[in-house]
């Protein structure tokens, strides 16, 4: 059951990687193991919670469910490729304003989806904020800071 | 003038509470302030094996750098207790926020913990800390009036600076006063300074400290920590509980690349590889053989507990309930029941273990350092000052994080391949090999008169504890007792512990009478709070805010009314309901409530703890359960465990009654209690019946409506 390594070309925060390994891994296992990207988060390893949650071309996907072949020529964004020199992006700004966080386990997740939200719908209705981020979980319940959260940055994004 | 301490190496002096040699050397120069905890947290101060200080809430240390470091054992566990702390410390010494830095949950470096509860961390500290403070500021004071030859009353200590008055010459910084010195100061030398009582930050919504690190993903989880040469862990896990190891096979794992060992001691193996993915992938190919144990059979869990149990606490007993019961003109009585509920954070039990020279070094995902530690030490027969655990930041714990299994283990491993080892549960494995909140019976019977009120009240609590058992009402005939009982399951500490449940039962059943009986259930809860001011304010509140109208009977509306206390937090719950007739759905729309914890250090810290534990309490209230068959637990994922989601979370109104002459009291918990029966009576008020099983499921609540008869 040994898988051949396969070579990878994967950008990740805008920098190029070239990777040899089997392209069955995890995104998961290879951002927080080969790269030393730790933001993502580990917490269900099936799809389930979203702490995983990383933007292949704008997209959110679980990283944990995703074979890192499916990245190969794409562009990986994690929670570390958002903060610019000058400081941080404006929804990582808004979940601070709105403190939508507890032990911010979840918070990284939750961030990279709202951020595929708001590139498809600048103004998303509670209703649709809801939709977009059911499958992402939080234990310690900062649900309607999120919601608060994302509001605060889909206008402020607006101009 | 303050005494430099000759010589602070020496061991332990009978008027510091053990505070032992170690921890004084521990302590650089400057000026150190002990505090030790108030005495209600003392006499909650049980063994803790071997660690002598246990009682000594933490020290306050100004440095030569004029930064004032607080060293304290409790950690955050995403409460808001290290910004909290800081807010207390700054205020009282005038200096800003940025100055404090606060050290929490290294055993090396901060006295042992209490067992007293995680949610009042605040409480028992807060105030010690701010007395510390007090003293620290006024040393301070001493020195730079010797240093001037001034009266100390003429020295202001502020923002970092001690000064004269329109005096430029003479200022100075903090910590030039500190430097050189090694001054130490205890408790019992302590006249107890009165605190400043000028609230800068105390009481303003100060963001978290850690908001930026959270933010950018950098804050530092167990499972991020990378050691040099660190190898991770996979256990191997039986197929149910206590199964016992008959033979196992590993040559296959072995073989597998990047593997670096397969650990076998007695039952326990595990798979050590150069990356995670490597370690699961290489323990699929373990091949073992388990024996299970003979299972008794059982006819059901509330049954066997109820056989099985022990009278362990008597909470309350006034006046002659029983006989008081037999002689009322009304009597009702109802069992209740709840499940088997599980902490499910969403991060993992973790821990990274590494030897160093003849010391162990562990990393933990825990609020509880210090059971960890002991458990190291218990386990591998090590003295406790040979263990250091660090509590890393918790990525949610709940009262699940508490034993130290996960330490004992990552260390065993570490010694095996005399490399740092990490060891992270799988979901799976988080789900199934910690432990549970207790499934809990609980019978009450209650005895009213004709005017509707109420001359006694039994309350009898199977596997759930006393918390939250004593009912705040005025009834003058009671009885509240508890049971221990044997169950399937581990169970332990979770969030309020047996509070929900023992809550539940009362309000909803109290409800019941009072609808029994043709009364309003706010009505009829104040007319029996007579001797609970404080209650009784909670629950008018509440009821004005939400502008609750009177109701002798069901209104269809599907509005229900709960209250409760715990540690000295009071709490009020007004839940709104919608009931589909059709699947037994329930949603909760809109949930309200009015929070009484005295001082309140940080409003908005306190409104997010308040609304997590709604929504966390919904979870428990509604869906979840841990379903087990045979030693096996089957609700292993969030699929099969369903907590709630982001589209479950109702409209939040949260009421903060401002108290500050009262001390701040444990806020991460009360709010947890009402919320199960605020649905609960909130779905008896939309459908007219009444339920008393948690969860409020679907089917239950379908066939609640079937049922031609309560
Ligand atoms: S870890 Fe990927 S969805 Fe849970
Ligand atoms: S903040 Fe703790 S899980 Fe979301």
């Amino acid at each position: 059951m040994t898988e051949t390594p396969e070579l990878l070309v994967i950008s990740v925060n805008g920098v190029e990687h070239r990777l040899r390994t089997p392209g069955s891994r995890s995104l998961l296992s290879v951002l927080r193991g080969d790269l030393a990207l730790t933001g993502a988060k580990y917490g269900c390893g099936n799809g389930e919670c979203g702490a995983c949650t990383v933007l292949i071309d704008g997209q959110a996907v679980r990283s944990c469910i995703t074979p890192v072949s499916l990245a190969h020529n794409r562009s990986v964004t994690t929670i570390e490729g958002l903060t610019a020199e000058d400081g941080l992006h404006p929804v990582q700004q808004a979940f601070l304003d709105a403190q939508a966080f507890q032990c911010g386990y979840c918070t990284p997740g939750f961030i990279m989806s709202a951020i595929a939200l708001l590139n498809t719908n600048p103004d998303p209705s509670e209703l649709e904020i809801r939709d977009a981020l059911a499958g992402q979980l939080c234990r310690c319940g900062v649900y309607p800071r999120v919601i608060e959260a994302v509001q605060l940055a889909a206008a402020k994004m607006r101009g | 003038m303050p005494q430099d301490t000759p010589n602070p190496e020496q061991p332990t002096s009978p008027d510091a509470p053990g505070l032992t040699r170690r921890d004084f050397l521990r302590l650089a120069g400057g000026v150190v302030v002990l505090f030790s905890l108030g005495p209600e947290a003392r006499s909650a101060v049980t063994s803790t094996g071997t660690d002598q200080s246990a009682g000594l809430g933490g020290w306050l240390r100004i440095g030569p750098d004029s930064r004032v470091t607080v060293f304290t054992p409790t950690p955050e566990v995403g409460q808001g207790l290290r910004t909290s702390l800081a807010q207390i410390a700054a205020d009282e010494l005038s200096l800003p926020m940025s100055s404090i830095d606060i050290i929490m949950g290294d055993t090396d470096r901060v006295p042992a913990q209490t067992p007293a509860d995680h949610g009042s961390a605040v409480a028992t500290i807060g105030p010690r800390l701010r007395a510390a403070a007090a003293q620290a500021r006024s040393i301070i004071a001493e020195l730079a009036a010797a240093r001037w030859d001034v009266d100390p009353e003429a020295v202001q200590v502020r923002d970092g600076l001690a000064a004269v008055a329109d005096d430029p010459e003479r200022s100075v910084a903090i910590g030039e006063l500190a430097r050189g010195r090694r001054l130490v100061r205890r408790p019992s030398d302590m006249t107890v300074l009165e605190p400043s009582g000028e609230h800068r930050l105390v009481g303003q919504s100060v963001p978290r400290v850690d908001g930026p690190e959270i933010v950018t993903g950098t804050v530092p989880f167990v499972g991020d920590l990378r050691l040099p040469d660190m190898v991770y862990a996979k256990l191997l896990r039986p197929p149910c509980l206590d199964a016992r190891l008959v033979g196992v096979d590993a040559r296959a794992a072995a073989r597998q690349s990047g593997v670096v060992a397969v650990v076998q001691q007695g039952d326990f193996v595990a798979v050590v590889a150069e990356r995670p993915d490597l370690a699961e992938k290489a323990l699929r190919l373990v091949r073992a053989s388990w024996e299970e144990p003979g299972r008794p059979h059982t006819s059901s869990l509330y049954d066997d507990m109820r056989r099985s149990a022990k009278l362990t606490d008597r909470t309350r007993h006034e006046g002659d309930a029983d006989a008081a019961l037999a002689a009322a003109q009304y009597g009702f009585s109802a069992t209740y029941r709840t499940a088997f509920v599980a902490h499910a954070p969403i991060e993992p039990h973790g821990a990274v273990a590494a030897q160093e020279a003849d010391r162990i070094i562990v990393h933990a995902s825990t609020q509880r350092p210090f059971l960890h530690r002991d458990a190291v030490s218990r386990a591998f027969d090590l003295p406790p000052e040979r263990v250091r655990v660090i509590a890393a930041p918790v990525g949610g714990a709940f009262g699940g994080k508490d034993e130290g299994d996960v330490s004992v283990a990552a260390v065993r491993l570490a010694r095996a391949v005399r490399r740092p080892v990490m060891l992270t549960y799988s979901r799976e494995e988080e789900f199934t090999w910690g432990y549970f909140r207790p499934a809990a019976l609980i019978d009450v019977q209650c005895g009213a008169n004709g005017d509707g009120d109420i001359t006694a009240w039994a309350c009898d609590a199977f596997n759930c504890g006393p918390r939250g058992a004593d009912p705040p009402y005025a009834f003058p005939n009671q009885r509240v007792d508890s049971y221990d009982c044997d169950v399937p399951l581990r169970q332990g500490h979770w969030r309020g512990d047996g509070g929900p449940a023992n809550t539940f039962a009362r309000e909803v059943h109290l409800d019941h009478v009072a609808s029994e009986l043709g009364h309003d259930p706010v009505g009829f809860r104040l007319r029996h709070l007579t001797a609970d001011e404080r209650m009784a304010r909670v629950v008018r509140t509440a009821a004005e805010a939400y502008g609750w109208r009177e109701a002798r009977a069901p209104t269809g509306l599907g509005v229900g009314f709960a209250c409760a206390a715990d540690s000295g937090a009071f709490v009020a719950q007004i839940a709104e309901v919608e009931v589909s007739r059709v699947t037994g759905e329930v949603r909760v729309r809109r949930v309200l409530t009015a929070h009484d914890c005295g001082l309140i250090i940080n409003p908005d810290g306190l409104r997010n703890q308040i609304e997590g534990a709604v929504i966390m309490g919904l979870g428990f209230t509604l869906r979840e359960a841990v379903r087990y068959e045979q030693g096996r637990i089957l609700s292993d994922t969030f699929a099969s465990y369903a907590i709630p989601t982001i589209r479950d979370t109702p409209a939040l109104e949260t009421m903060l009654i401002p108290n500050p002459d009262r001390p701040a009291r444990g806020a991460g918990t009360a709010a947890i209690f009402p919320i199960a029966a605020a649905v609960t009576n909130a779905v008896f008020d939309a459908t007219g019946r009444r339920l008393r099983e948690l969860p409020l499921s679907p089917e239950r609540v379908r066939a609640g409506m079937t049922a031609d008869d309560q």
